[in-house]
This record gives C-alpha cells, structure tokens and sequence, in this order.
C-alpha cells in the first residue's frame, strides 16, 4: 500500500470521531455562550454563537442571590461526605476481605450490603424521609450526608482490592506485634490507595449532584445546595433562563476541574464501579 | 489457648470495622425498607393519622388508572429508548478503539464530559437546547424553512427529548463499557478471522458483536435501571408535563407522599416497584450464572 493511500484510511475514522464528539460537547458549549448573553440576546431572533453584548450580568446577579452560600454547602456534603465515605467504606471492605476466612458472617454481612444496589434508594424516599425526620434532621445538611455515605459500590471496590493482597502480610504485621487497627490504618490503608482517588473522585461527584435527597431534607433556603437552587429557579412562575444559565456553569465547573486533573483515574475506575450511587 | 484468644480479638476487629457502615445501612437503608411495606398497609399520611387498612392501598393501586397510566409510561419510556442507549455508545466506543483514528483520548475526554452533569443539569442543558422560541433547534428548523416543532406542548415531543438528554447524559458512561468490553476481545482473534480472509463489515458482525454480548448486556441492565428510575432528568425539562405526560413512577410517588401526603399509598406503589427492581436483579443473577462459561 502507498503511504498516501495509508493516510487516507486515518482521515473518514477520525473525522466521524471528531464528528460525533463535537456533536455531544457542543450543548454544553451552547449552554456556556449562551450563559454570557444578555437576556435581551437570549430571546431575540436571529439567535447567534457568541455574544453580541458580552456580559457577566447573570453571574454577578446569582452570586448576589446568595449563591455563595449554595457552594459553600455543596462543597460541605461533597468533601465531608466523600470524606466519611472512604473511612467507613475502606474500614468495611477491608474487613470482609481480610477476615474472609476467620468470621462466620463475612458472606452474610456482604449479601446485606448488596441489597443496596438491588434496590434503587430512589424508592425508598417516603420512608427515609421519616427516618431522617424521626432522628431530627430534617432541615439539616447531615440528613442529607448520614443516608447516602454507605456506598455498596465503595465497600465492594475496596473488598476486591484487599482480597488481591496476600493474607501472609497481615499475618506478617501481627507477628511483628502490630495490633489490628494498627495494621489497616499504617499497612493497609496506604495500599488501597489506588482505590480510595477512584472513589473520590466518584463520591465528589455523586455528592456534588445529589438531587433528591436534598430537595426534601432541606427546607430553609440558606441550607440549599446548588442543585436545589438551580432546581428553585425553574420552578418560579417565570423561568428566570439568565440565571439558569449561570447557575448551570458554576454547578458544573467543580466537576470538570477535578475530572480533567484526575481523568486518568476515572476513565479506568468507570467500569469497575459499575452503577452509580 | 492463645488461638481463642486470637479468634476472639479478630471477631471484635471484625465488628469494629465494619460497624460504622453496617449501623448506617441499617437504619437509612433496612429500616426505611421495611417501613415502606409497614406503611405499605397503612393509611399514614406523614404526621399523625396511621392505621392498620389491610390490603386498602394495593386494591385502591390495582384499579387506579392514574398509576396504570404511570407505570406504562415508564416502561414505553424504556424501551424505547434502550436501544439508542446501547447503539449509539457501541458505535461510538468501535471509532474510540478504531487504529484509524487519530486523538483517541482526547476523543473519549470530550465525550465524557456530559456524565459528570447532575441529571438535573444535563437536562437543563438539552432543554435549553429544545426551547420552544429561542430554542436553537427550532431556530435551525426555522432556518431551513420548516415549521418549528411544539417540544414542550407535545407529550410525544416531550418524552423525545427527555429520551435524548438522557442518552446525551450516559454515551460517555456507557462507551467507556464498551472500550473495556472490546480491549477485553483477543488480538488474536481478530488475527485469525483475517487470516481467514474475513474483511472489516465480516469481522464486526461475526466477531466483534458476538464476543460483546456479556458487555451489552451489561449495558442493557444498567440502562433499563437507570431509565425506570428517571427521575431528577425530567425535572430539568419538563417537571412531569405537559399534564401528567413525562410523570415516571418515581415521581408518580414523590408527588402521592410529597404532595398528598399519602404516604401508605406511595409505600405501597414503593413496593411494587421494588419488585420490579428484584425482578430485573433475579435476571441479571441467573443470565450472568449462565455467563459465567465464557
């Protein structure tokens, strides 16, 4: 084959490629140009890619509305939750992993857990919701974090880790004299590291985009977290679109920062983690 | 001597490590599970009102048209679009691992980036989109000199987009799927079909698809879950309307026990749901026992 006809194969594949990420990208491109149009723009034919009248009139009006405050608390269920998500789900994982053989009930507890992914807690609202009310945390941002830090899928991603470390090293630390806790927290630990950038980056984000939870448990506005806000905006009589618009950038420029630093990881923990929740 | 001891210092680390999240599932997960078949036979409405009514609810949900009409939106809903769930991402994730495109990571990168929208942005972003004036859709329809379509005036028009920003928000997700499922396919495999004089159109169907059933099916379980249980997407589009028509089950029973604070019946519409949801999972359980030959 000629080295010319070799470089005609590239050009079709690639070009459908770069086709079809355009065409999927390019709502968000819409949804940021359009963010810096002022609603006279917005709503007046012929529509136009980039602004005519470049303004951050939309920004400047939601932050003023208190939308600080709305990151501010959705930056408090993300990171503490995220947070207890990888303590309790490492300790959890690890244990039925490490003691498999010892305990009794280490099946039995992981079956349990595994409920949790068969059925979607989308159902159960009603009920949890008297539940957090019952325990006085309605209206509460930790009746928000406390029902959804136990993640199946984080108990299960750090249990298949742990399960690929040979039993022979813990056996060598407590020979060594080291007591258990001791054991998980300066050997064991460190090693799942791989684990816990995955399923940070993955809390983070589930926890930043948490929807349903939030909008029953909170009810005074100063508690709201950013989806709730935005979700506030298009529920008023006349859909203020400008401060969707903005409001939509800033809930999703967290996320894309962390992914782009961190992308490597998500991409090869996407399919080990399965469902989301 | 010393190895009860042992046995009974590891039983204690056991319970240690694992109660946090065994204390917190209990009573935010199987609590609330088995308050929902509690209230389930109740006529609780949220505050204070809670007797016993026997099977009340289920005979009240078993003729009520409102949840019939429901729950078979929902399942029109996913079926069809399931099949754009899993087409589209599959032929996007052949180019992602195709040797004749150029870029491929920053390819995957870009298409990614709509999974990391909340549902409820992702559709905003594709409503807007939609819009029925100034949408840039009906501008472009406008354009070309047709009649600019009612997106949100039109049941049908309404769950289609709603279809599509839930496609739009899962291709990334479920390509990634698909790249893992095709890496996972043997080079020598593809080395032996083209030895065997198989071309490329040959190769795919006889070769790629069948070894990427376990992946599809996969894709089609996830999917069938997450469309069921649509529900924050369709709030950033159409909130459940025109009327009732894009209401899934899962608002359906958010606005019974929200909204009329009929919390029994929302548990007992729970239940049958979560039925459902077992079901699905028994059949996953029993096709990936059959899989497991592979």
């Amino acid at each position: 084959m000629s080295k010319k006809l070799r470089k005609m194969e590239y050009i079709l594949p690639t070009t459908l490629s770069a086709f079809a990420a355009f065409i999927i990208i390019f709502p968000i491109v819409w949804l940021l140009l359009s963010s810096f149009k002022p609603s006279t723009e917005l709503f007046a034919y012929p529509l136009h890619l980039f602004p005519k009248n470049f303004t951050l009139a939309p920004y400047i009006s939601v932050i003023k509305n208190g939308f600080g405050v709305y990151i501010g608390n959705s930056f408090f269920l993300a990171v503490v939750g995220t947070l207890i998500t990888i303590i309790i789900s490492s300790m959890c994982g690890y244990a039925l992993a490490i003691y498999r053989n010892e305990i009794k009930y280490v099946n039995l507890v992981f079956g349990v857990f595994l409920l949790g992914t068969l059925i979607p807690g989308e159902t159960l609202v009603v009920p949890q919701f008297s539940v957090i009310s019952a325990l006085g945390l309605y209206n509460n941002i930790w009746g928000v974090i406390l029902p959804v830090v136990t993640t199946t899928t984080g108990i299960f991603l750090y249990r298949q880790h742990y399960f690929s470390i040979p039993l022979a090293l813990v056996e060598a630390a407590r020979i060594d004299g080291a007591n258990e806790w001791k054991i998980f927290t300066s050997v064991m630990l460190p090693l799942g590291s791989s684990v816990t950038v995955t399923l940070t980056i993955f809390s983070f984000m589930w926890r930043w985009n948490d929807y349903i939870l939030p909008l029953i448990v909170l009810s005074d506005q100063k508690k709201y977290t950013i989806q709730i806000a935005i979700k506030n905006y298009i529920g008023n009589m006349s859909v203020d679109w400008n401060s969707i618009l903005a409001a939509s950038i800033i809930s999703i420029v967290p996320v894309i920062i962390l992914f782009i630093v961190l992308q490597k990881y998500i991409v090869g923990g996407a399919v080990s983690s399965g469902v989301k929740g | 001597m010393k190895k009860n001891k042992q046995a009974f210092t590891h039983n204690k680390a056991f319970w240690g490590f694992v109660a946090p999240c065994v204390i917190l599932f209990t009573i935010f997960f199987l609590v609330p599970l088995i308050l929902s078949i509690v209230f389930s036979f109740s006529n609780y409405d949220g505050w204070k009102k809670m007797d016993f009514v026997g099977l009340k609810n289920y005979i009240k949900l078993f003729s009520d048209g409102s949840f019939y009409a429901s729950m078979g939106r929902t399942f029109t809903y996913t079926i069809v679009t399931i099949p754009f769930k899993v087409i589209i991402p599959l032929l996007i994730a052949l180019l992602a691992t195709s040797k004749y495109v150029k870029g491929k990571t920053i390819m995957r990168t870009v298409i990614y980036i709509p999974v990391l929208l909340s549902s409820l942005v992702a559709g905003i972003t594709i409503n807007w989109m939609f819009g029925q004036e100034y949408g840039l859709v009906n501008f472009i329809i406008k354009s070309l000199g047709a009649t600019p379509l009612q997106w949100a005036l039109s049941p049908k028009l309404a769950t289609f987009v709603i279809g599509f920003a839930s496609n739009w928000g899962s291709i990334g997700f479920f390509m990634i799927i698909f790249i893992g499922g095709i890496n996972s396919i043997s080079a020598d495999v593809f080395e032996a079909a083209s030895i065997d004089g198989a071309n490329k159109i040959q190769t795919f169907f006889k070769v790629t698809v069948p070894m990427l059933i376990p992946t599809t099916f996969l894709v089609v379980l996830l999917s069938t879950i997450n469309l069921l249980k649509e529900y924050a997407l369709v709030q950033g589009v159409t909130q459940g309307g025109p009327g009732t028509s894009t209401t899934f089950i899962i608002q359906y029973i958010f606005d019974k026990g929200f909204k009329q604070n009929e919390y029994g019946y929302a548990s007992a519409v729970s239940t049958i749901v979560m039925l459902i949801f077992i079901l699905i999972a028994f059949v996953q359980f029993k096709a990936s026992k059959g899989g497991e030959t592979e």
